[in-house]
């Protein structure tokens, strides 16, 4: 028995206004907290993902299009569907910073794909 | 996932194992409990095998074949379909999944190498 709900796993958000966003886990609590008793973690998800790039755009339009809205969220553990991807961001105050710059290294690629459904 | 025909010796002594863990281990019985114990990385409470029968919707067994693969766990699918698996936990109701947690004399985990994944 492997423990995988660990900082830097790629999750998929189930319920709540961000079901179906792809998030990564900042924090756990596994335990949970006085004020949740149950299970659950900080996720770092995005909120709006970036747009797809064609070579026919501008400088301009390609920095519009490559913009990575972001949300912070406590979720609990049942409300996520882990997956078997990680991305390496651990940071929740500067989640949108960090997003946009993973994104633009290209890294994690299915990260910042959106989830059809 | 071609799994070899169960024969008749092999399916009791399956039988056989859970009953021990039944009487002499601990369990969860249910959807909910087995990701519960999946999740879980405390040794005491996390699952070691994960049991479905054969009848569970499709959608409900990959997502814990899924879940025990991110956790290393094994799955073993019964031989039967829920109404058996209960009757073979010496229950009244029907069980579709149950994960054991600790197999106390049984050694239904050592005999079900990896499970059938």
């Amino acid at each position: 028995m492997v423990k995988f709900l660990k900082p830097g796993k790629a999750v998929v958000v189930l319920q709540g206004r961000y079901a179906g966003r792809k998030a990564v886990i900042v924090r756990n609590f596994d335990d949970g907290t006085r004020d949740r008793p149950y299970g659950h973690c900080l996720v770092a998800g995005i909120k709006k993902y970036p747009a797809k790039v064609i070579k026919k755009d501008s400088a301009k339009k390609t920095a519009k299009k490559s913009r990575v809205k972001a949300f912070v969220k406590l979720v609990n553990y049942r409300h996520l569907m882990p997956t078997r991807y990680t991305l390496d961001v651990t940071a929740a105050k500067e989640a949108k910073k960090r997003l946009e710059e993973r994104f633009k290294t290209g890294k994690n690629r299915w990260f910042f794909t959106k989830l059809r459904f | 996932m071609v799994a070899a025909k169960k024969t008749k010796k092999t399916h009791e002594s399956i039988n056989n194992r859970l009953a021990l863990v039944m009487k002499s281990g601990k369990y969860t019985l249910g959807y909910k409990t087995v990701l519960k114990t999946l999740r879980n990385s405390k040794v005491v409470l996390s699952g070691k095998l994960v049991i479905i029968a054969n009848n569970c919707p499709p959608l409900r067994k990959s997502e814990i074949e899924y879940y025990a693969m991110l956790a290393k766990v094994g799955v073993h699918h019964y031989n039967g379909n829920n109404v058996d698996l209960g009757t073979a936990c010496g229950k009244y109701y029907r069980v579709c999944c149950l994960s054991i947690i600790d197999p106390g004399d049984s050694d239904i985990i050592k005999s079900m190498p990896g499970g059938d994944h």
